[in-house]
């Protein structure tokens, strides 16, 4: 089988992160329009390393090497062997991240490259690797801007990252805005076992996410003994440790409901039956030098549940205070627990903006559209060439 | 035969085990008709390839394969570094500029999850880069 086009992350696919949504929806874009492709993916814990689907193929790579770096490079020449076979018939090859575009934009090519960035590791490993030197962090720096530079198209879902994108030296012409986007869901049934008042978290666990913000907020919040806080992992459970001791020192651990790397659908159904989803973002580089378009805000509208999110300009790329929920200063749990208050205390202001976020999905940020202006960018480079 | 024992009959019909799906995966489920000569899984009549080989070992056939140990492995790399390895040495970027200093901050319990990579772990590489 020989593509006209491939779509390779870093990144394992499919998988309950909010990435995996993204992938499948900017890969099922590409592959519909190029009749079929190729997707190279990171695979492991019991993914078949290939699979078949009508003109669709999915290669996983699978290697269990411990040191990121290794793994990354190992990665890129992986993704040149299986770019390899499709040379001479690849139109074009979308790519997420520098060690998935090392090998697409190599001499000699035919293809056109479309770069999406959702981040930049060199700005965003520096959070999650803390032993990574300035210098290290450099070189990755000048391995993003070398295939950032070798790049026809840049793809970027906020503004914020826009701006990063052109300060590596990426002329504005190039660079695509192409905003996530989210799936309005039908009515979902109340889970089981949720409890009768929560207010939900979703998604990953790293710094940047504001966790430790949350846990000093909902102590605030102890005098509303009814209330829980439900938090939907993206991540596995070993990842929640640091989350958990510090739950426990503050004495809020006993009212929270942990879940884990749930499917995508049910955690439409925790959001929808909740009172206040938050998203308490710190304002770290990653999020405000880098930029972000946390899903967890566009599907927390397109549940029709009302946001707390921190005030950062790519949240506010987004969702509007007042409007569609609160914004409130990064990094400060007494505002976010009195925002949250604010919201329970005031039920029909609160849905009103929960509807009113979901209207705003409806109107702007489908993934329907997102993968509309995808389709033009795709339409703009097959007509450059 | 009475319903029952017909059910039992049902029940011992060997099912086709490709994984199938894009973004929620699943078994195909139905009646296998063959068995993939490569691995041995039982494949339907819709998903057996050319030579009866299941979908997994068609497509890999068409990469040759990354496992090193594999016999066939060496003689493909051999043939492959013959043919890149002038261009390859020329492209800085190909061989790393990333040391041992680099890279030693990269080891599994170094990041923010301290949990770090292990045997026990079975979703343990999953870190990709970025996550929205």
């Amino acid at each position: 089988m020989r593509h006209r086009a491939a779509y390779v992350a870093f990144d394992r696919f499919p998988s309950s992160k909010g990435s995996a949504v993204h992938i499948a929806q900017m890969a099922d874009e590409l592959f519909t329009r190029y009749g079929g492709g190729l997707l190279g993916v990171i695979g492991g814990g019991g993914l078949p390393r290939y699979q078949r689907e009508g003109t669709r193929e999915i290669a996983r790579f699978d290697a269990p090497i411990p040191n990121l770096i290794d793994r990354a490079e190992a990665f890129s020449g992986w993704v040149a062997d299986h770019l390899r076979p499709h040379w001479d018939t690849l139109e074009i090859c979308h790519v997420r991240d520098p060690w998935s575009a090392l090998p697409a934009v190599a001499d000699g090519r035919r293809h056109t490259v479309v770069y999406e960035v959702n981040g930049l590791p060199s700005i965003e490993m520096s959070h999650t690797w803390p032993w990574a030197a300035p210098s290290t962090l450099g070189k990755i720096r000048e391995l993003e801007r070398f295939c950032l530079e070798r790049s026809d198209a840049v793809v970027v879902p906020s503004r914020v990252i826009g701006a990063a994108v052109r300060e590596r030296g990426v002329p504005r012409d190039r660079i695509h805005l192409v905003p996530n986007g989210a799936d309005v869901p039908g009515e979902t049934e109340r889970p089981a076992d949720a409890p009768k008042r929560y207010v939900v978290y979703v998604g990953a666990m790293q710094p940047w996410q504001g966790l430790d913000v949350l846990m000093r907020a909902f102590a605030r919040l102890a005098d509303l003994t009814d209330l829980r806080l439900v938090i939907c992992a993206s991540v596995p459970e070993r990842r929640a440790k640091p989350v958990r001791r510090l739950a426990e020192r503050l004495g809020v651990a006993e009212r929270i409901d942990w879940r884990f790397t749930l499917p995508h659908h049910e955690v439409a159904a925790w959001l929808a039956h909740a009172e206040v989803s938050v998203a308490p973002l710190t304002g770290c580089a990653r999020n405000l030098d880098q930029g972000c378009a946390p899903l967890k805000v566009i599907e927390s509208m397109a549940a029709g549940v009302p946001v707390v999110a921190s005030d950062l300009p790519a949240v506010r790329e987004l969702m509007a205070d007042g409007e569609h929920g609160r914004l409130v200063p990064a990094d400060r749990p007494a505002e976010l627990a009195r925002a949250v208050r604010i919201l329970l205390e005031y039920p029909r202001e609160a849905a009103a903006m929960g509807r009113r976020g979901r209207e705003h999905i409806e109107q702007s940020l489908t993934w329907a559209r997102s993968r509309a202006r995808l389709a033009e960018v795709y339409r703009t480079l097959t007509r450059v060439r | 035969m009475d319903a029952a024992g017909h059910g039992r009959e049902e029940d011992q019909v060997t099912r086709c085990a490709v994984t199938t799906g894009f973004f929620v995966l699943g078994r195909c489920g139905r009646a296998a008709a063959v068995s993939c000569p490569q691995c041995g899984r039982p494949v339907c009549g819709d998903h057996a390839g050319p030579n009866g080989l299941c979908p997994e070992c068609a497509a890999a056939q068409g990469y040759g394969t990354q496992d090193p140990h594999h016999p066939s492995w060496a003689g493909g790399y051999r043939r492959h570094y013959y043919r890149h390895s002038s261009q390859a040495y020329d492209d800085t970027y190909w061989y790393s500029s990333f040391d041992q200093y680099d890279r030693g901050a990269f080891n599994p319990g170094d990041d923010y999850s301290a949990g770090g990579w292990g045997p026990d772990d079975d979703t343990g590489f999953d870190t990709g880069f970025v996550d929205s």
